[in-house]
């Protein structure tokens, strides 16, 4: 994986450095909180309700495990012992101090991390796909993309005060894995009919208040031209964007209000006066950070392994496992697994520094040093040899980490919500966790099968309601939480978004109906048909009835 | 009635106006029955700029013998997350939490499955 050059490490120290005087000027009286405020934002510290937030970056989602170790300290020694993680892969640290920030970001600096553009109206960190470069499916490693999109978009001078904040995904498999039409900017990786390289460039997609899938402006963006182009894009959206409504200043409202046509026609006006000898990455520049995702090739192995299915056979819980948590690798003998923070009653993506420290022992001994962060707020090891996943999976039960229901209705994402965040109108977590509680029972949850169910504490969508197969967004009604429930959404290549089922529900009954819904499915499905399928083919009208009284 | 609270600048902590300082505890805050002294309160916090930010009003009210904030997001301010009981002010587990914890989990509606007309 890329590891900080001089340059990146001179720019760290620096930043770390200023921070701590900035806060020192604070602390002293010499800055206001007005004035302060932006400059804690633009490390990545919110204030929320019970105390400081500190949002750390993780580059598309790739932690080595010396990061992950040094995330556990941090959350150990400054915080309450755990950290959560988000759908935009990063790691929050919900119980901060002021006073303790400047050593957590020069403890962080030290193994390459920091919360530089984790808020505030900049590029954020990119996501990619949590598979890169262990997937068969994948024409490139997105990760390499990513990390040039980072080194482009770290403190631009030109992108630093956009009308708001800007989110980029890549990915380089034909499975999107990234809810990439949910971006500012999703750039999908193919090879053309001559077999170059070239981008599938999507833009304006977003959730929140006004949520819309990303159009394709360019079909083939060769990719050399990538940075260029993004500097066009971001360009005319600096230039033409709402700064004046705060509900408009996203890209997508911009790209809806011209047409993706009219905005592509002013994207390559705007590119073609880019030299693009000055922008885009000179080939040795590109050879340098593919040269950092190259590893040792993988060994020669069989492609099934005896222990793998002496375990499968032996233990009905390792074959769960392996049925929903164990992927396919590209290399013959190897296998992806994920890792789910879901276990039916805790927090979605919480990870205390227990079990952070686990996994970066698990990685060190089974994976290669590395773990990935999905947006889906669970964790992936790349490359496991099939040999080993019974010992990675033991590893896991012993920390309460072997939970089997990638992808099922248990696995849930949740927002911190109104337990944690100041922008909450009401709770997420324990809905999730009384969700999850109905669904404990696995042979069930395998029953009904692929149902994500996705939950939001606010309109701003930070739990992809939208995106949910069920969506949940909690609103705050005279005091007390209801939550309006959506069906139909994804955000894999099938991309829609959810709509609105009927009447908000109160707290004490969403999980009960959810469960109606639930039922509902498995009433009406068809052989081999998800929850998704079902609900497309039949409509909203049986769920109603499912969950809403008829009408005297 | 009205409580004033902010968070603490050098730790973030959920504080409560107590006739000139702070406290950690909600049920320590003074309770000003008249506007025009939890103004002049404001005004004093908000002088305070190196000990707290964020500093503002927030209804309170009687149920059951204990004053409790009318707003669930201030029943939460004033206890701790409810997906960890152990972590926050709610920690103590006295009285005093224990009535904010009836007041912020006691709906006022029963729901509404199957009760909405379609």
């Amino acid at each position: 994986m890329y590891r900080y050059d001089a340059y990146d490490k001179a720019m760290l120290t620096d930043r770390s450095n200023e921070f701590r005087h900035q806060v020192a000027r604070r602390l002293a009286g010499e800055i206001t909180e007005d004035q302060f405020k932006p400059l804690r934002l633009m490390n990545g510290l919110y204030l929320q309700l019970h105390a400081y937030m500190l949002r750390i970056a993780i580059p598309y989602g790739t932690l080595s495990t010396r990061q992950l170790r040094r995330l556990a300290w941090v959350a150990k020694t400054y915080d309450k012992g755990y950290g959560h993680f988000t759908t935009r892969t990063n790691l929050q640290l919900h119980w901060i101090k002021l006073r303790d920030a400047p050593d957590i970001m020069d403890a962080l600096a030290e193994v390459d991390l920091h919360g530089i553009q984790t808020s505030g109206n900049v590029i954020r960190n990119v996501t990619a796909d949590p598979y890169a470069g262990a997937t068969a499916d994948e024409v490139d490693d997105p990760r390499v993309w990513a990390e040039v999109i980072r080194q482009w978009s770290t403190v631009h001078p030109e992108f630093s005060y956009l009308p708001r904040k800007f989110k980029i995904a890549v990915t380089a498999s034909a499975k999107d894995r990234t809810a990439a039409r949910s971006y500012d900017i999703g750039l999908q990786l193919r090879r053309g009919r001559d077999g170059v390289l070239g981008f599938e460039v999507m833009v304006g997609g977003g959730q929140g208040r006004t949520p819309y899938l990303a159009k394709t402006i360019r079909e083939h963006l060769p990719v050399g031209r990538l940075l260029s182009y993004l500097e066009a894009i971001i360009r005319v959206y600096n230039r033409k964007s709402r700064r004046d409504n705060i509900h408009k200043q996203r890209i997508k409202i911009l790209v809806n209000t011209l047409g993706a046509e009219e905005f592509a026609r002013q994207v390559d006006a705007e590119w073609a006066k880019i030299d693009g000898t000055q922008v885009d990455l000179p080939d040795v520049e590109l050879a340098h950070i593919r040269a950092a995702f190259q590893r040792a090739a993988f060994e020669t192995l069989p492609p099934t392994s005896k222990a793998f299915e002496a375990a499968k056979a032996a233990d009905p819980g390792f074959a769960r496992f392996a049925r929903h948590n164990v992927h396919p690798h590209k290399a013959p003998g190897y296998a992806i697994v994920n890792i789910s923070l879901k276990a039916p009653g805790q927090t979605p993506g919480d990870a205390s520094s227990e079990q952070m420290e686990a996994i970066a022992d698990l990685a060190d001994r089974y994976a290669q040093g590395e773990v990935r962060v999905n947006y889906t707020q669970n964790l992936v090891l790349a490359h496991v040899k099939l040999d080993d996943v019974p010992a990675v999976y033991e590893g896991l039960k012993a920390q309460g980490l072997a939970t089997a229901n990638i992808d099922l209705v248990s696995d849930i994402i949740a927002c911190p919500g109104l337990d944690y965040c100041s922008l909450a109108n009401a709770r997420a977590i324990p809905v999730a966790q009384a969700i999850a509680q109905r669904f404990a029972d696995p042979e069930r949850a395998e029953a009904i099968g692929e149902l994500k169910v996705k939950i939001s504490g606010c309109i701003n969508a930070c739990g992809h309601h939208h995106l949910g197969n069920i969506g949940i967004l909690g609103v705050d009604k005279k005091g007390e939480e209801f939550y309006q429930i959506s069906l139909g959404g994804s955000g894999d290549n099938d991309a829609s978004l959810a709509e609105i089922l009927g009447p908000a529900v109160h707290f004490s009954r969403t999980p009960e109906a959810i469960e109606a819904l639930v039922d509902a499915y498995l009433k009406h499905r068809s052989e081999g048909e998800r929850f998704l399928d079902t609900y497309r083919r039949i409509g909203a009208q049986p769920f109603k009835e499912a969950v809403y009284a008829e009408a005297d | 009635m009205k409580v004033l609270t902010a968070n603490s600048l050098t730790t973030g902590e959920v504080v409560f106006w107590d006739r000139g300082r702070w406290a950690l505890d909600f049920a320590q805050g003074e309770r000003f029955e008249s506007d025009e002294l939890a103004a002049a309160a404001l005004a004093a916090a908000e002088a305070q700029a190196t000990v707290v930010v964020a500093a503002y009003l927030i209804d309170v009210e009687e149920t059951g013998g204990h004053w409790v904030p009318v707003a669930y997001r201030e029943r939460l301010r004033a206890l701790g997350p409810s997906n960890h009981p152990q972590h926050g002010k709610q920690a103590d587990g006295d009285a005093d939490v224990a009535a904010l914890t009836a007041a912020a989990f006691a709906a006022r509606s029963t729901g509404r499955v199957k009760l909405i007309k379609r």
